[in-house]
């Protein structure tokens, strides 16, 4: 079997500048953030970024200027509020935006997975995201005689990143039991490309005590990076919370530019690798403060 | 199941979020099935109330992912652990759940709550001002709320804000469909179910069985009829007359509510 094994730099080269990139994200859970940083660093340019719930991650791409437009059904932090950077960019016409409801955005991803021109669904019809929206959504009647269905065309992403909890040198990925939302299920076998950044890298033998848990099979995956914590500040369950107070602290200075400059350098253009940048976000403390334990287990 | 609920005396001591989270709670049955989305404290504390009281065997799937959970209390977010705390099962989102809802067979009723909502029950979460690409206000976006709403749900509305700027005359855009032009145009496309009930912090209002315009059905006690039409965008239709109070919860609901379900008093988030 191919190795996939790849630094964070190595892995995020497979993006190109223009590129459509779907990434794993549900508000303040389970983002490959040590990914959506290496993107900011390598200064990518002109993305298109499709996400379920985007959070924190697409108010970085937004400030930045990494993406100039967005597929998906909602950009939020939920607790901790709408995401400012992103909000102004939409406002201000540098962000384009393609909102879809869960289930069109589900069919869209399931029709290039399997290679259809479109999939139906019977979500957000009456909505204006159908009139808003007919390059890619077109209202059909059923050819069996029901009632009519959305037709939503096939979205193939250039590359998918994804964070999981581990994976061999091969890209056999494995994800532990917890919430499986739909992006994780389907945006890696839509995409051209797949990035994975996994909590860690682990012999074969060991992902064969449980192959059931594992949601991907190497031959898809194009490389694979071992990033312990790589999803702070989203949770990464049953591994460990979101982080509060670096939500916060961000939420706090994403209203003004200038603050929100000061808290990329430090966090995202500033720190070399990802222990750099945990030790920037309080280190052995904050991994403790978030580790879960016991019952919510 | 507290076996005092049924017996008891109306509350003196209660607050709006309370009374809200009550009269939710009525419109869930036992043997039916309900799941919540994000950021949904007022619905996650009624499904729990109904589970508590007159409906333990209402199926609740937490965060739309944890079957039958256990969670101690309400945390800060409604999305993710620990409110799917012991589960049942993990519900995949692909595809189990989608096809749950999409079905029609299970999870017939849903809440929404919706930064505008307009005279025919359309709801708004996405754009603020005339221009989808250069809106006024980007919202966070529809998420799952267009789907619930188009396929056959009985909708149940929260506002915890009744002003004239949420309840308009007509959403800038329709991120949720209501009863869209009003009428039987709904019907037209083919949707079932729609839109029910829509309880503020005001008052309670419902939709005329014909022309599906909101109308006002209960003020809240202290609350007048000219104070609710005073905070709505439109001229609200009368559901009888007179319009009588709203139920205040029992001294047993408003117990439960804060001292087993919501310790923490996360259902106050959103109201003034």
């Amino acid at each position: 079997m191919e190795q996939k094994l790849a630094t964070p730099s190595e892995a995020i080269s497979l993006v190109n500048d223009g590129d459509i990139v779907a990434l794993q994200n549900m508000a303040t859970q389970a983002a490959p953030m040590a990914l959506v940083r290496e993107l900011i660093r390598q200064q990518k340019r002109d993305l298109g970024l499709v996400v379920l719930v985007g959070g924190i991650a697409v108010d970085w791409l937004a400030a930045t200027g990494v993406i100039n437009r967005l597929i998906g059904a909602a950009v939020t932090m939920e607790q901790f509020g709408l995401c400012q950077q992103y909000r102004k960019a939409v406002e201000q016409g540098r962000v384009r935006v393609e909102e879809l409801s869960e289930s069109l955005l589900n069919a869209r991803l399931g029709a290039g997975a399997r290679n259809l021109p479109f999939l139906p669904s019977r979500g957000a019809i009456g909505t204006d995201l159908i009139d808003q929206n007919p390059q890619n959504l077109l209202m059909l009647d059923d050819p069996f005689g029901g009632k009519p269905v959305v037709a939503c065309r096939a979205l193939v992403p250039d590359v998918a990143l994804i964070h999981a909890h581990r994976s061999d040198r091969f890209g056999n990925i494995q994800y532990d039991p917890t919430a499986m939302w739909p992006d994780i299920a389907i945006m890696p076998k839509a995409a051209k490309r797949v990035i994975v950044s996994a909590e860690e890298i682990v012999d074969s033998e060991t992902l064969r005590h449980h192959p059931e848990k594992t949601i991907l099979p190497g031959f898809m995956v194009d490389a694979v990076v071992e990033i312990p914590f790589g999803a702070h500040p989203t949770s990464f369950y049953p591994l460990y919370s979101y982080d509060s107070r670096f939500h916060l602290e961000w939420a706090a200075a994403a209203r003004d530019d200038a603050m929100a400059m000061v808290l990329l350098e430090r966090y995202v253009l500033g720190p070399e690798n990802q222990q750099q940048y945990l030790d920037l976000a309080g280190g052995a403390a904050t991994i403790d403060r978030l580790r879960i334990r016991g019952a919510d287990r | 199941m507290s076996p005092e609920w049924c017996d008891s005396p109306t509350a003196k001591d209660y607050s709006i979020d309370e009374l809200i989270v009550a009269t939710l709670a009525d419109c869930f049955k036992d043997g039916e099935q309900a799941c919540n989305g994000m950021a949904s404290f007022i619905p996650v504390a009624a499904l729990m109330l109904a589970r508590a009281t007159h409906a333990p065997g209402l199926v609740w799937i937490a965060s739309s992912v944890g079957l039958e959970p256990r969670p101690d209390r309400i945390p800060a977010s409604t999305l993710e652990a620990p409110l799917w705390r012991d589960s049942i099962m993990y519900v995949d989102q692909y595809t189990d759940f989608w096809n749950f809802v999409l079905n029609g067979r299970w999870i017939t009723k849903f809440c929404v709550g919706a930064a505008q909502l307009d005279q025919h029950g359309n709801a708004n979460n996405s754009v603020i001002g005339e221009d989808f690409h250069r809106p006024r206000v980007r919202l966070p976006g529809t998420a799952g709320l267009a789907d619930m709403c188009s396929i056959d749900k009985d909708l149940y509305y929260w506002n915890p804000d009744h002003t004239p700027r949420s309840l308009v005359e007509k959403v800038d855009f329709i991120s949720g469909a209501g009863y869209l032009d009003g009428g039987d145009s709904r019907a037209q496309l083919g949707l079932g179910g729609g839109p029910q009930l829509v309880i503020t912090n005001l008052a309670v209002l419902d939709f005329h069985p014909q022309s599906k315009r909101m109308r006002l059905k209960s003020v809240h006690p202290g609350v007048t009829v000219e104070q609710v039409q005073d905070a709505t965008g439109f001229e609200l239709l009368m559901a009888e007359d007179p319009i009588p109070e709203t139920l205040a919860p029992t001294c047993e609901q408003v117990r439960l509510i804060r001292e087993v379900i919501d310790p923490d008093g996360m259902r106050k988030r959103g109201f003034r």
